[in-house]
């Protein structure tokens, strides 16, 4: 991890940086860590529970450049359904696969996803309410630069978070946080996670939608993945 | 920009340099495209639900092999660079380690690519198979070759296979439920890389293999369980016929103090085998997870969750505080006689609710419970995973003799330490024949760094607890297998490790598994 990096964070995680920039410095520093664009937009299936197929998750999606690629398919956890993935997943056919599920339906995914032999960029645990959202990541080279990104922007926007990236071949995890100071911001984890998520094959990094506030923002348990076969 | 700090991950005990080495000689044998070291390539076998650090689990590399011969090069590699590997081969294992290696930088040998079925025989009803084979594979071969034959399997079925399931001494829900027992001849790479067969497998022409178990001398199939002595390439099985008649049945109990009389109710059953399946006891969370209800849906409250909201829960989705499933299975008359008898010891007992098939219709659970007990796969129990949420799951599975009071025992024992830790007791007993796996899911939002803390704990708990009351687990999660082998004892912990020794002196396959790893001093 290089200092400009990790003394951003560390500043995140003390809330000294009440409102990083992410049009600025700070998206510049997010892309920064990225590598260089690989140009890559395969064509791209997004999985999402019921209750996510309404919120700013979706809205993310459809405002990334790579939104045309896209489809979004709303998830029903069945056998059926994971027969049908096995199939997609072993079709040969490039492709990636992102989303944000339930818990059940994602370790059933994620689990068909390792036997097809895919790459798995990115694997997210996340909490929600009304108040604060909690993020535990698992990246990997490939989105390097996604916590990051979505870090600052919760960050910027005035969301409470608490957010953990762990690597797998990398030391050391990083963790950051900041207390609420939006309440207008509960959903826009979602917003840019689906923004990043969409976008993370193209090797930039843009700016999320802000999210429109709902009257009950998404709330409960979700994992998010980003699966390349 | 590349990361300054960043260090390979590699085996315990080894260096870079041998780690290298290796991993050039297993992509000439393998080809590079069955040898995964890249990050993204990792990922998909470090998805844990235990309540420990990924990290602790983490492997440093995944090699998959399509042949016998690819084992035996893999492992003469290993031997050759002291590379310990662990082998995995549909690799779910949901709550018992998944995919992840016991121990972290941990080869992975993953055998989800030797996935033949190799021979099914409708009339001796046995089938063998590679490591690869999933259920649904094998009920997919069976509906479309129109055999009368049916499979038993775990809760997550469809996805899983028999070799793993089997090795691991899984269980499912049919009168073949207790699923080593219906295992006939198995194949193993050995550490040396010599190939042993069980049973009759080792004579020369012979066609016994997969109905004979014995064959001459000592027998050693159950060696190789939930152990470290070899590589299971090949494992023979017993299916059975599928019966003209299958009549799947619930009964509901209203309270949770009836379990000892439910478990005195059926005992008798199960042992003459009028019930023949291994019956499922199962507690009213269990029921409501898997029906698709969620804690969320009842309270925002943190810790465990209120008896006034269990009866809530258990009114409003017309749940029994237990809810036992059973079958019967066979002629039209065979099961109309043992209907008779079922229904005349229920009535004597003098409690229970009775719901068949024609009243459950296509309502879950029943559906699902049906279709365990009938091998039709579904992935209907993987709803327990959002009752609480998070990602964290881990089985804990005591074993006891199949009577009332150790069931009351144990329940109000786990209950109570579960609760204390803020963690619901989401449990069911399956019944065998003489014996109760008394099954509990320790659900935890993974998510939360206290909570995790908190369910650990509680999982130590439950097994000091259990011990000192005499009882000790069949299986565990990988990360809790040193602290059970020590339950059973320390002379047959030296007895394993001379085992060991002797077919493993260098360490190499699965270290740690069952507690047995020649890094320890037995």
């Amino acid at each position: 991890m290089n200092i400009e990096r990790r003394s951003l964070l560390k500043g995140m995680a003390l809330g000294g940086l009440a409102s990083v920039a992410v049009t600025g410095p700070g998206l510049s520093l997010a892309n920064s860590v990225l590598g260089p664009s690989t140009g890559k937009r395969l064509p791209t299936l997004a999985l999402v529970s019921a209750a996510v197929a309404d919120s700013a998750f979706v809205q993310g999606i459809n405002a990334s450049p790579a939104a045309r690629q896209v489809s979004v398919q709303r998830w029903e956890a069945s056998l059926a359904s994971i027969l049908a993935l096995q199939q997609r997943l072993g079709s040969g056919q490039p492709q990636r696969i992102i989303g944000l599920l339930d818990d059940a339906s994602a370790a059933l995914v994620l689990d068909q996803a390792r036997s097809a032999g895919a790459r798995v960029h990115w694997l997210g645990q996340h909490h929600s309410d009304a108040r604060t959202s909690r993020h535990q990541l698992l990246g990997t080279t490939a989105a390097d630069g996604c916590a990051l990104q979505l870090g600052l922007q919760l960050n910027a926007c005035g969301a409470g978070f608490s957010l953990s990236e762990q690597r797998l071949l990398a030391q050391p995890a990083f963790q950051a946080g900041a207390r609420a100071r939006d309440p207008r911001s509960a959903e826009q984890w979602a917003a840019t996670l689906g923004y990043s998520l969409a976008e993370l094959a193209s090797g930039r990094l843009g700016q999320a939608p802000l999210a429109s506030p709902r009257a009950v923002p998404l709330s409960g348990h979700f994992v998010s993945f980003s699966i390349e076969a | 920009m590349t990361e300054q700090t960043q260090k390979p991950l590699l085996p315990r005990g080894v260096n870079a340099a041998h780690f290298n080495q290796a991993i050039a000689q297993f992509r000439a044998l393998l080809g590079d495209e069955n040898v995964l070291v890249k990050d993204d390539q990792l990922v998909p076998y470090t998805k844990i639900m235990m309540a420990v650090d990924t990290a602790e689990h983490m492997p440093s590399a995944a090699v998959t092999a399509t042949s016998v011969e690819q084992v035996q090069g893999v492992v003469k590699i290993c031997n050759e660079h002291k590379i310990p590997v662990w082998t995995i081969s549909t690799g779910r294992n949901f709550g018992y380690g998944s995919a992840a290696p016991g121990q972290r930088g941990q080869v992975i040998l993953d055998l989800k690519k030797m996935n033949k079925i190799l021979h099914v025989d409708p009339e001796l009803c046995t089938a063998l198979v590679e490591p690869g084979v999933t259920y649904q594979q094998l009920y997919d071969y069976i509906q479309e070759h129109n055999l009368p034959l049916m499979l038993s399997f775990s809760a997550p079925s469809a996805i899983a296979g028999p070799l793993g399931n089997t090795m691991d001494r899984g269980v499912g829900y049919t009168p073949y439920g207790e699923h080593f027992l219906m295992q006939c001849g198995m194949e193993v790479v050995l550490a040396n890389g010599d190939v042993y067969r069980t049973g009759m497998g080792g004579v020369k022409g012979d066609n016994a293999w997969q109905v004979f178990k014995w064959g001459y001398g000592p027998t050693l199939d159950g060696m190789f369980t939930q152990a470290n002595y070899g590589i299971c390439t090949k494992m023979g099985f017993w299916l059975m016929p599928k019966p003209p008649v299958f009549k799947p049945f619930e009964i509901k109990f209203e309270n949770e103090s009836d379990i000892a009389e439910i478990v005195e109710f059926i005992r008798p059953l199960r042992i003459a085998q009028v019930i023949p399946n291994s019956v499922v006891i199962a507690g009213v969370l269990w029921e409501a997870a898997t029906c698709n209800t969620r804690r969320a849906d009842y309270t925002s409250e943190p810790g465990a969750t209120s008896e006034a909201i269990l009866k809530q829960i258990q009114k409003d989705k017309n749940l029994g505080a237990w809810n036992v499933y059973a079958a019967l299975y066979g002629t039209q008359e065979q099961v109309d006689v043992n209907w008779k008898i079922v229904n005349q010891a229920l009535k004597a007992l003098g409690k229970g609710r009775l719901v068949t098939q024609e009243e459950a219709g296509t309502t879950q659970p029943f559906l699902y419970r049906s279709q365990l007990m009938s091998g039709v796969p579904n992935l209907q129990e993987f709803g327990l995973y959002n009752w609480r949420g998070g990602g964290g799951s881990m089985w804990f599975a005591p074993v006891s003799q199949a009577r009332g009071s150790e069931c009351n025992k144990q329940q109000a024992l786990a209950k109570r330490i579960l609760n204390k830790h803020g963690l619901d007791y989401v449990g069911e007993f399956i019944v065998g024949w003489r014996d109760m796996h008394h099954v509990i899911d320790v659900l935890y939002d993974r998510s939360n760094p206290e909570e995790t803390r908190r369910a650990n704990a509680c999982f130590a708990e439950l097994l000091d607890a259990f011990e000192q009351q005499g009882y000790a687990v069949y299986r565990v999660n990988t990360a809790f297998q040193e602290r059970v082998a020590q339950s059973y004892g320390p002379v047959k912990r030296k007895v394993e490790h001379a085992i060991k020794r002797a077919l493993d002196p260098n360490n190499i396959l699965a270290p740690g598994k069952s507690g047995i790893d020649l890094a320890n001093p037995f």
